[in-house]
């Protein structure tokens, strides 16, 4: 019988399940190309300690959900399931504060084509259809909506100005106009996997989770050889899109091997040499906003700007209860116009 | 200038009450504390919306968005985001009309400032008012009159730590704000002060000028609409020497301008003095309390005045104390005059209890009490100026209360005799808790309570002062209408008798500067928190300056103040 040598709690609360999934999905090896940096042969840990830029700036983007009702809609005594969701999404600026600088909250109801808009105390649940009415499409529906408004948070900022601010405290609007322009060399991090039909340019994927084995062997068995702040070479994996990944270590391994490994992904548009030095950037700057353990369910992999993001923009959906009560509201008044 | 600005708005996560409610204060501006606020409430069926003025009672300040103490260190690395967030605690002073409802959580909060200021401390019902000091901001705080001079109320108490507190300070500084603000009316100029001083000197040069006024200080009496100068009218008594024949004033650095005060032995047998002796002499319990005022009828009826203030006692002739209790002491021990003089069946211990009383007064009293000076008049305390000083700093304990025992009886019965409210008559005294103790009887203590509850009526304002008011008889700080507070000892502020401070004032009052003082008026449902000037007048001898402006005209220069009215 085979005896383990040493034991290890995982960093990670058990409701958020591991960071990194026994059953793991594998990808087609062809899908892969672990020799654009380095010969697969020659892979090795990167230390980017001697990065040459490190951004002054890093923003954060993120986007939380939370569906307040199912609603049962009835025609001609077919029913048909539809939600009522509140998403939000918002952005945050780490120079030398953190500060939310975008923050935007949408309600919608999303069910099958016809569904109406739902005016209630709260706001409106925008009329949001998707193709089918069971829940997971649903649920999609409503996930493609938070992304789209992640990248509208994302590029109003530098074009338009967004509406974040004017939420603060204050007795009026403030009118400070047009949010600056991102600061040349700063870094856009996305919450998760970058996603094809949501690109937001120059927008590096974060990915916590480790469900798909992209690499295998002796490139895999690097990972597990990271010190902290040190990345492995780049890959490019071309799945349903096309981008270039890397796994870095945030902190000191902690029990296990994979401990503080995160992914990243960036946008195959730049050229290699940029995505390169981005890449060590990342090494560089990530670890500082890595969290405690006795901070955060999920440390060091949920980053400290991003959880307090995800905090405020939760705290914005407004009162659960209250919402609960107001969708209660709308739906006994509501009457079919038209 | 009523346009006043806004500050926050009402928050709606701590509930807000009729008389307590948070404020969030708006980015890009700031309130501080004792600052006064106003917000407004439409409500249904009145068409103008109801004013809710409030004072600043509390600030706090934090991270919103943190969870961990330590996050404090991740927001300042700009790792965290977090928002600081600053609220306000106000207490409401008042409604205007009066409906009282809570203000609702987001309504705009303002500065109130010029007319609203004073609508929201009720300086605008104030017919009269004399200013008392300055808030924090540099505004003018006002009392009410009304309240000081007998119509609807009487006395001020003060309450403080010696030392610190500046209590004597501040009332000298009521004092000269209601002599020169001329808010007494046209019987300012018969108004008299009779002032006690109890410790050091600091109050035998309130007529010469300060030389330490800066222009600073000199422009707060300016803000206050007071002229930074001493008292005009001042008159300073001090005891005599012990052993001087001739009853020199015993004076410290004061040399001139001082007179030597003590009562002959005519008048201490006239007036009925000799209980004033006793610290317990209103004490039942106290066997020898009877033959003390059987003696004291006795010396009435059967005590001749001789010239120079002597007296003849059933032709014992008493020039000095020590030769009138000796002459008593004869007589109470008599077996003959025993009855008439002790009262009957009297026993001997009785007796011996009184003479020895009486023996352990004559070290204290025999200076204060004499028929050995040509043309005594000159040293009975006449109060002539406006301002009477009396020098007791250096007097025993047991001479102090005879002092102070006697002086007000006297001008309380004066006052009496007058049956007429004007001119009023401000009495300063310190140390009230030895004169008015909460527990026990004395004679001085029943003067200070017939004051505090008669004195009202008949013109006679105590301004008290004690370091601990717990110590004092409930009646007497009771009956005072206007409290002020200066620092405060912890374990005395947590004490009931200051439970006109809200809790933030009480803790406040533990750190407060001299200088600074508390004061509650009864029209107003919270206290002031104010500042007084520094005192125009020297309080020691290097701060006097050439301004002289007592009578003697002794020392000094040309008097600056000299033409003025």
């Amino acid at each position: 019988m085979k005896r383990f040598e040493s034991l290890a709690i995982e960093g990670w609360s058990p409701e958020y399940g591991s960071p990194v999934e026994m059953e793991r999905e594998e990808i087609p090896a062809e899908q892969v190309d672990a020799g654009v940096e380095l010969p697969e042969g020659e892979w090795r840990p990167l230390p980017s300690d001697e990065a040459e830029a490190v951004p002054g700036r890093v923003y954060f983007i993120d986007g939380v959900r939370r569906i307040e009702a199912r609603v049962w809609m009835s025609a001609a005594g077919d029913p048909s399931l539809g939600i009522c969701a509140s998403y939000a999404a918002g952005m945050v600026r780490c120079g030398r504060k953190a500060e939310i600088v975008a923050a935007e909250v949408r309600r919608g109801f999303f069910g099958r084509a016809g569904v109406p808009d739902l005016v209630t105390r709260v706001g409106t649940f925008a009329a949001s259809p998707v193709a089918e009415d069971d829940i997971q499409q649903l649920i999609n529906g409503l996930q493609e909506r938070m992304g789209q408004l992640e990248v509208k948070v994302a590029g109003g900022w530098g074009a338009t100005r967004s509406r974040g601010r004017s939420a603060r405290v204050g007795l009026g609007s403030d009118s400070n106009g047009a949010n600056p322009p991102l600061h040349p060399g700063a870094l856009m991090l996305m919450d998760g996997p970058l996603r094809g039909g949501q690109r937001i340019p120059g927008a590096i994927g974060y990915v916590k989770t480790h469900r798909v084995q992209y690499l295998t062997g002796a490139a895999r068995a690097v990972v597990a050889r990271l010190a902290a702040r040190e990345r492995t070479p780049l890959f490019l994996i071309q799945a349903k899109w096309t981008r270039y990944s890397w796994y870095l270590r945030l902190t000191e391994a902690r029990g296990h091997p994979w401990a503080g490994i995160v992914r990243c992904e960036a946008w195959p548009e730049t050229e290699l040499e940029q995505v390169r030095k981005i890449a060590d950037a990342t090494a560089v700057v990530l670890p500082r906003f890595a969290s405690e353990p006795h901070k955060d369910d999920r440390a060091p992999q949920n980053l400290y700007p991003i959880a307090g993001l995800e905090r405020e923009l939760h705290h914005r959906l407004g009162d659960r209860g209250v919402v609960f009560r107001a969708l209660h509201q709308a739906a006994r008044a509501y009457r079919a116009t038209g | 200038m009523s346009e006043s600005i806004p500050v926050g708005r009402v928050i709606g996560t701590d509930p807000a009450t009729p008389l307590e409610f948070w404020v969030a204060v708006a980015e890009g501006t700031f309130l501080q504390l004792d600052d006064v606020v106003v917000v407004e409430r439409s409500l249904p069926g009145r068409d103008d919306p109801i004013r809710i003025y409030g004072m600043v009672a509390d600030l706090r300040v934090r991270h919103e968005g943190a969870r961990f103490d330590s996050d404090v260190f991740l927001i300042e690395d700009g790792v965290l985001p977090a928002q600081v967030t600053e609220a306000a605690k106000v207490l409401a002073t008042r409604f205007e009309p009066e409906v009282f409802v809570p203000p609702v959580p987001g309504q705009m909060v303002r500065k109130a400032v010029g007319k609203e200021r004073d609508e929201a401390l009720f300086f605008d019902g104030m017919e009269r008012k004399v200013p008392v000091g300055l808030s924090r901001d540099d505004e003018v705080v006002y009392a009410n009159v009304e309240f000081l001079d007998g119509t609807r109320g009487a006395h001020v108490n003060i309450s403080g730590v010696s030392g610190v507190a500046t209590k004597t300070s501040y009332a000298v500084f009521l004092l000269h704000s209601l002599f020169t603000s001329g808010q007494l009316g046209a019987g300012t100029h018969n108004t008299k002060a009779l002032i006690f001083n109890v410790k050091g000197e600091d109050l035998l040069f309130l007529d010469k000028s300060n030389r330490n006024l800066d222009p600073e200080q000199a422009g707060r009496y300016a803000a206050l609409d007071l002229p930074a100068e001493p008292f005009r009218s001042v008159e300073l008594w001090a005891p005599p020497r012990p052993r001087d024949p001739s009853a020199a004033p015993r004076t410290g650095s004061r040399a001139h301008g001082v007179t030597s005060f003590f009562w002959t032995l005519a008048d201490f047998c006239r007036d009925e003095l000799l209980p004033f002796l006793f610290a317990d002499a209103e004490d039942e319990r106290q066997q020898y309390t009877i033959v003390v005022h059987n003696v004291t009828a006795r010396l009435r009826r059967d005590a001749t005045p001789l010239d120079d203030g002597g007296v003849r006692i059933a032709g014992t002739t008493c020039r000095t104390f020590g030769g009138l209790i000796e002459a008593i002491r004869e007589r109470v021990e008599d077996a003959a005059d025993q009855p008439d003089w002790a009262g009957r069946s009297i026993g001997g211990g009785t007796i011996n209890a009184f003479v020895r009383r009486l023996y352990a007064a004559r070290r204290d009293a025999e200076h204060l009490i004499r028929g050995d000076v040509p043309n005594p008049v000159k040293h009975r305390i006449g109060m002539q100026a406006q301002v009477t000083v009396v020098d007791i700093a250096k007097l025993s304990r047991r001479a102090q209360r005879f002092v102070v025992g006697v002086v007000l009886r006297k001008t309380f019965q004066d006052k009496e005799e007058t049956g007429s409210r004007e001119p009023l008559l401000f009495v300063v005294l310190d140390e009230l808790n030895k004169y008015a103790p909460r527990d026990g009887r004395s004679p001085i203590k029943e003067i200070l309570l017939d004051m505090a509850e008669r004195g009202r009526s008949l013109g006679v304002i105590l301004v008290g002062a004690q370091q601990t008011a717990s110590e004092v008889e409930r009646r007497v700080i009771a009956n005072s209408s206007i409290r002020v507070a200066g620092r405060l000892d912890s374990a005395e502020a947590g004490r009931p008798e200051y439970a006109f401070l809200p809790t933030a004032q009480r803790q406040r009052a533990t750190i407060l500067k001299p200088g600074t003082m508390i004061l509650s008026q009864p029209e107003l449902p919270v206290p002031l928190v104010l500042e007084f000037p520094f005192p125009a007048w020297a309080t020691r001898p290097d701060e006097a300056g050439d301004a002289d402006g007592g009578e003697d005209g002794g020392v000094g220069g040309p008097d600056p103040f000299e033409g003025l009215e």
